[in-house]
């Protein structure tokens, strides 16, 4: 996550005239303050449950187990971030995750075999997912038309969307629930078999930290290029530093999870790998592939957001809708497109839930809407347009799930998980409007 | 907070919605030839398959097959559409009204019109608190005891689960919980035999929804391993809920240990055939869809609601209820006494899957038995 949080932001602002000499130093650093802040009030959630469970919490078992439940709600919450940036708002997320998850269990258990395509078809899993995120595109393709070329407000489409894309869900299953897809699709929603494995971690990792090295030097060389101001080489250090750092222990981390027993003294029967050794088998997971999903989404999003046309469009049209039409930006696909990125998002984050399920029930991703947007707000994403960052709200989504995971492992009943996510949601947010106030 | 009244405002207006064009289409004008006896019911919610797919067609059979006229609405989930529902019924001349309610209280004004318009009221598997309402429904604390009783007997010592429902739904809160403890879980409990892992009342699943009940378990198993105790089994109170602990296990690689859940839902007796799930306690929904029925039919012939009684044979033997055919006085929670006629469930393990394969439950054999193997516990009663 790091390497993403300290990727250059939206909401990064200096102001000389008032830094004293330790806010300059960090200024210097360009790491986004703000985001920084909520690295820290993560940590310090997770610290908290650590006391209050007498150091059990931060076991790795655990944090994959609340990273892959937080995967689906930050990977669509990336997408929320350039609706909301865009001043806009989409209320049929969870509706839609519904939809295509439904969609992903009857095409695996019923529509594929009718086109011949029975359980042995390779690949499957692929054509299955690819049905599914034409599905997602196709409904945000029509809501992202309706908002931007027929204007019709967003919340009155997307509330419309919400209400009849859920009815929508009923009618492909009559409300059953729908079980038993492909073996390989079910590698999405992670679980032992659903994860990497330590090598692949560590290869990751290494990548993943030569990536960060090389985006630094890259970046000083463009910034020497254009006579743009460049960090000082303390900084540059400094930034690779961490970013490798974060990323080599993230991996140790997730490596650090084994393999449950029983699991794999199966599996080594099953692939004839003898006697287990002295303390039985000790095979790392490495990372699950939903958490690979989610960094994968948050690049390639943040690239969309920072690097392409298309992102800078939509910070502008936040930023100042009038301007944005005048300068020529074509507003209205602009727009459409952010919707059309909304439903693959959601087709990705169905493809988790349906995997995790083996199937789909009626009620998969109800309210994922309200936990998506919180999930944006809490990560910085300003109601007001053109601001936001795909990393805050992706550690948005990890504080929500923290807390949820937390409060469950401990025992807290889901009122009183409700009542902590509500409380959390406004404290974030108004200490957020409290400090830009006093920061302007 | 906020989030969740939102989710249920939004989702109210949705229910709302698809209510307006559902009602619409089944009430239809009734005309003007009106058969002797018309039985209105009021479903509360048709997006849970059961009651379309079991008891609806039932009661339709029954009454029709005795010359009556059946007519119905849906209300979406929603209280208001309910009361609009019944309105709508007697206006279209029914005779006798089914209700299946959506909430015990709220319903009672349309209960108080069906009374001014001397309508006979019965209350369809769930509590209506009017003395004038016959209640006619499967035996809950009944459901819960057999769901602890099959699992008890599988598993007489160990730490156990318990993962409940809706805390709002006096099923999840009272009555089911009444059960396990009416088979011995709470002297288990007490005695040491059994500890339960994770909070002691139990884990609560808002809106009964699988998704948060695989969330709820996934962090009982971490917990539970972090402080290296094993799960040996795990009392669901329904198969919804019991649906998300089996994904839990199956992401946790877990294994299986037996698991409770109730309703005969099709993708849990499937997980019952592939030895995922021991027990899901089965309410036959065709036979009660039958009783109701035939009580209606009675009900416009002019028997007085005291004196009903079943034919013999009328329904099947292995839901019949304990007190007999003959309807019974019930005193519910609220503290009226009711007349009522309370059907047995019937537990359903991988031993006696071919009952349920063989009752045209609307779960059908190929749902049953899906990608089961030889080497499953349903491989026999799947025919393998």
């Amino acid at each position: 996550m790091t390497n993403l949080a300290e990727a250059p932001s939206q909401s990064g602002q200096q102001r000389p005239g008032t830094v004293t000499s330790i806010r300059r130093l960090i200024a210097q650093t360009e790491i986004d303050v703000r985001l920084f802040g909520m690295l820290v009030a993560l940590a310090v959630i997770l610290l908290t449950f650590n006391v209050l469970t007498d150091g059990t919490f931060l076991r790795p078992t655990n944090m994959v187990t609340l990273s892959v439940q937080a995967a689906g709600i930050a990977i669509i919450a990336t997408g929320m971030v350039l609706v909301i940036v865009s001043r806009n708002i989409d209320l049929s997320v969870g509706s839609l995750v519904g939809f295509v998850a439904m969609s992903y269990a009857l095409l695996m258990t019923d529509w594929l075999p009718l086109l011949g395509l029975g359980p042995d078809f390779p690949f499957r899993w692929a054509i299955a997912l690819a049905i599914g995120i034409a599905i997602g595109a196709g409904f945000g393709a029509l809501q992202g038309f309706i908002i931007a070329y027929i204007g019709v407000p967003s919340f009155i489409v997307t509330l419309g969307g919400l209400l009849s894309i859920r009815g929508l869900v009923w009618y492909l299953s009559n409300g059953a629930a729908i079980s038993g897809i492909d073996r390989n699709f079910q590698l999405l929603g992670g679980g032992a078999q659903g994860s990497i494995g330590g090598t692949l971690t560590w290869v990751a990792a290494i990548i993943g930290c030569i990536a960060i090295v090389a985006l630094l030097v890259n970046g000083r060389r463009q910034r020497r290029r254009f006579d743009f101001p460049v960090r000082p080489m303390w900084a540059e250090v400094l930034l690779a530093g961490a970013g490798c750092v974060a990323v080599l222990g993230l991996a140790a981390f997730a490596n650090a999870n084994l393999w449950p027993t029983g699991l794999a003294n199966r599996i080594a029967i099953e692939q004839g790998w003898g006697e287990a050794p002295e303390g039985g088998w000790q095979i790392a997971t490495g990372l699950p592939i939903p958490i690979l999903l989610v960094i994968g989404v948050g690049l390639v999003m943040t690239w969309l957001a920072t690097r392409r046309r298309f992102g800078r469009y939509v910070y502008a049209y936040g930023g100042n809708p009038d301007a944005a039409e005048l300068a020529g930006i074509n507003t209205r696909l602009t727009i459409l497109k952010t919707y059309v990125v909304m439903g693959i998002l959601c087709s990705i984050a169905a493809s988790i839930s349906a995997a995790r399920l083996n199937g789909a029930t009626l009620d998969i991703g109800v309210s994922y809407e309200l936990y998506v947007i919180a999930a944006a707000v809490i990560g910085g994403t300003s109601f007001s347009g053109g601001i936001g960052t795909i990393s805050g709200a992706i550690l948005g989504a990890f504080v929500m799930a923290s807390l949820s995971y937390g409060l469950s492992y401990m025992g807290v009943i889901s009122p009183g998980q409700n009542v902590a996510a509500g409380i959390v949601l406004i404290a974030a947010v108004g200490f957020d409007t409290y400090n830009r106030r006093r920061g302007s | 907070m906020s989030i969740r009244k939102l989710a249920a405002l939004g989702l109210s207006a949705a229910f709302v919605l698809g209510a307006c064009s559902d009602s619409g289409s089944s009430a239809a004008p009734s005309g003007a030839a009106a058969a002797d006896c018309t039985v209105g019911v009021s479903w509360n919610n048709f997006q849970q398959p059961r009651w379309a797919a079991a008891d609806k067609p039932n009661i339709q059979e029954t009454v029709e097959a005795a010359g009556g006229k059946y007519i119905d609405a849906d209300a979406n989930l929603s209280n208001e559409q309910q009361l609009t529902d019944i309105d709508s019924l007697i206006n279209q001349g029914a005779n006798v009204l089914i209700l299946l309610a959506q909430d015990t209280e709220a319903v009672l004004p349309g209960v108080q019109k069906a009374k001014d318009a001397g309508i006979p009221v019965i209350s369809y598997d769930r509590l209506i608190e009017d003395t004038a309402a016959l209640y006619i429904t499967f035996d809950n604390v009944a459901v819960g005891e057999a769901e602890a009783k099959a699992i008890l007997e599988k598993v007489p010592t160990g730490n156990y689960v318990l993962i409940k429902g809706d805390p709002g739904d006096p099923n999840a809160s009272t009555f089911l919980p009444q059960g396990w403890d009416n088979a011995g879980l709470a002297d288990k409990v007490a005695s040491g035999d059994i500890t339960i892992l994770g909070p002691a009342e139990g884990t609560f699943t808002d809106g009964w929804k699988t998704e948060t009940a695989q969330k709820n378990m996934e962090a009982i198993i971490d917990q539970a391993n972090a402080s290296g105790q094993k799960i040996d089994a795990i009392l669901a109170e329904n198969d919804s809920t019991a649906l998300g602990v089996v994904a839990a296990l199956t992401a946790k690689s877990y294994g299986f240990p037996p698991l409770s859940g109730q309703d005969g839902d099709p993708a849990n007796l499937n997980n019952v055939a592939l030895g995922k799930q021991y027990v899901d306690v089965w309410k036959n929904a065709n036979e009660l869809g039958k009783a109701a029925g035939q009580f209606a039919i009675d009900l416009c012939n002019g028997t007085a609601m005291s004196d009903l009684s079943l034919p013999d044979g009328f329904i099947d033997a292995s839901v019949a209820p304990a007190a007999g055919p003959a309807v019974q006085d019930f005193t519910t929670p609220g503290g009226n006494v009711v007349k009522s006629l309370i059907l047995q469930p019937t537990p359903i393990t991988a031993e006696n899957l071919d009952v349920v394969i063989n009752a045209g439950w609307w779960a059908t054999k190929d749902d049953i038995c899906k990608g089961v193997t030889a080497s499953d516990p349903g491989a026999s009663a799947c025919g393998l």
